[in-house]
């Protein structure tokens, strides 16, 4: 388990940086942490890190946003999801994402996996755990295993 | 914009009338209208929106919880009602939300209102979800009469915020948007944060009514900086520290004045955005529209603002009953379309998530 400090947005870049080179197609990535810790922060990050074209918005809303890389890298496509209106593991089927994560090149992000427990525990491909927490100075410390 | 691609046919312009079928399944309402519109007449027959009708009370079964299931189960009984024993016989065209939404939840939608072009050989038009809400206004009898180009329209929702510029029916440009949260996910996360229920922006409005509004310093981010880009994420924060620094014996006491002090935060940077925007555009109305416009302070305010900074500019608010998603609002927008003749052809139709206004 690694452990990093942040404490602005080009210390997200950075962190963003190492952790583009870490990811692979299929993998998912868990984002957990409380409203307004930062999870839309860091996948900004990523997408930036990645060539995409478009800044990620919060999918609270939409539930699910997609992008598209342009740096050439193993990683053509990033899908944004956010499971925080999501009340039951059986929602997640409305989003058809086994379909969408078997199309070659994804990498999945997810905000409040916690709400897609079931889901979760039948995916058997690569996966990372980012947690993030705020202290007392305003200071991000993430965590990553 | 990306909708013209397959001109079929080219009616005289405004001369003929057009009842026109609407379906919008783009997120979480499901919603059939039927609207008639001639010249500048215009007529709501029917607006049905899934969550205020009980229907499976009516068709028997439970209605699935989840987004795209339950669209399915509720379009049939939608279009049951709207249609009835007349079917299509009695509708001109179909206007269909083909996106920005959710991929399974629009494509409910779009095959649904492609089999009726289908069996039916009437037209069809894809509308995007954006210009079903500007179009919102356009529902409003007093907007019609006041309706003249250029236009600003300020579309704040759930999922949205964006400044838009409205050269003339149907031609627009994005002036500016939100780069994080919309403003409706800044009420709704706010409230959360101060352990209020859901939906947060009626409770926010609510528990602001008796709270004072300078009472805590919340940021407004990018205010003065130019620009017409929102940014609403940090508030979440702000309000979070705010609210944890207070002891649990203020909490209850000093939650009304903190709902007041972000609602002012919000309705401050929207309103200031938007009367800067309007200035610079020199546009002749602004829109209002969204399930946000439906807060109180953000209506008065904005109409005040116009009226004091902007000379002979129009305040064009949807009204209440067409600010949060519903199809007689997507309906409208198919009649700009179909009236300059432009229309898809069914079978080369698909969903776009991410689809631009643009």
């Amino acid at each position: 388990m690694n452990s990093f400090l942040i404490k602005n947005i080009d210390e997200w870049n950075v962190f963003a940086a190492q952790l583009v080179t870490r990811l692979q197609p299929s993998m998912i990535v868990t984002l957990s942490g409380s409203l307004g810790v930062g999870k839309t922060t860091l996948v900004q990050a990523v997408a930036r890190a990645l060539g995409v074209k478009v800044n990620p918005r919060s999918p609270t809303f939409s539930l699910m946003r997609t992008y598209r890389t342009s740096d050439g890298s193993s990683i053509k496509r990033v899908l944004h999801v956010d499971a925080y209106r999501l009340e039951k593991s059986s929602d997640v089927l409305a989003l058809d994402m086994d379909e969408e994560l078997s199309e070659p090149g994804t990498v999945l992000f997810i905000e409040w996996p916690e709400n897609l427990q079931v889901w979760m525990k039948k995916q058997t491909g690569p996966r990372l755990q980012i947690t993030i927490s705020i202290r007392e100075d305003g200071a991000r410390e993430v965590t990553m295993s | 914009m990306k909708i013209r691609p397959q001109v079929v046919k080219n009616t005289k312009k405004s001369q003929r009338s057009w009842r026109v079928l609407g379906i919008e399944t783009s997120c979480d309402e499901t919603a059939v209208s039927i609207l008639r519109v001639q010249g500048s007449a215009v007529r709501v027959d029917k607006n049905l929106v899934s969550s205020q009708i009980p229907i499976h009370q009516m068709y028997g079964g439970v209605v699935p919880e989840v987004a795209a299931r339950a669209h399915v189960v509720e379009l049939i009984a939608l279009l049951d009602q709207a249609l009835g024993k007349t079917y299509m016989k009695r509708v001109d065209a179909i206007a269909v939300t083909h996106g920005p939404g959710l991929a399974t939840a629009l494509r409910v939608g779009l095959e649904a209102a492609r089999c009726l072009a289908a069996v039916s050989g009437k037209p069809i038009v894809g509308v995007n979800h954006l210009e079903g809400h500007i179009a919102s206004s356009w529902l409003n009898a007093a907007n019609r009469r006041q309706w003249k180009f250029p236009l600003l329209a300020l579309i704040v929702s759930g999922g949205h915020t964006e400044l838009i510029f409205i050269k003339d029916f149907c031609e627009y440009s994005l002036i500016g948007q939100t780069r994080d949260d919309a403003a409706g996910e800044a009420f709704d996360k706010s409230a959360k944060l101060m352990g209020l229920p859901y939906p947060g922006g009626p409770q926010i409005a609510r528990a602001a009514l008796n709270g004072d509004s300078s009472a805590f310093a919340l940021p407004r981010p990018m205010l003065h900086d130019g620009a017409f880009d929102f940014s609403f994420s940090g508030l979440k924060t702000a309000v979070r520290q705010t609210w944890e620094a207070l002891s649990i014996d203020q909490r209850e006491a000093r939650r009304a004045d903190l709902a007041a002090s972000t609602q002012q935060a919000i309705v401050d940077v929207l309103v200031t955005k938007t009367i800067l925007a309007a200035h610079q555009t020199k546009v002749r109305g602004v829109l209002l529209v969204g399930g946000v416009s439906a807060n109180r302070a953000l209506r008065e305010r904005l109409g005040e603002a116009i009226k004091r900074d902007l000379r002979g500019v129009s305040f064009l608010p949807s009204d209440i009953r067409y600010v949060t998603d519903n199809a007689a609002m997507i309906a409208a927008a198919g009649a700009w379309h179909l009236q300059r003749g432009d229309a898809h052809d069914w079978k080369k139709m698909d969903v776009d998530p991410e689809l631009d206004l643009f």
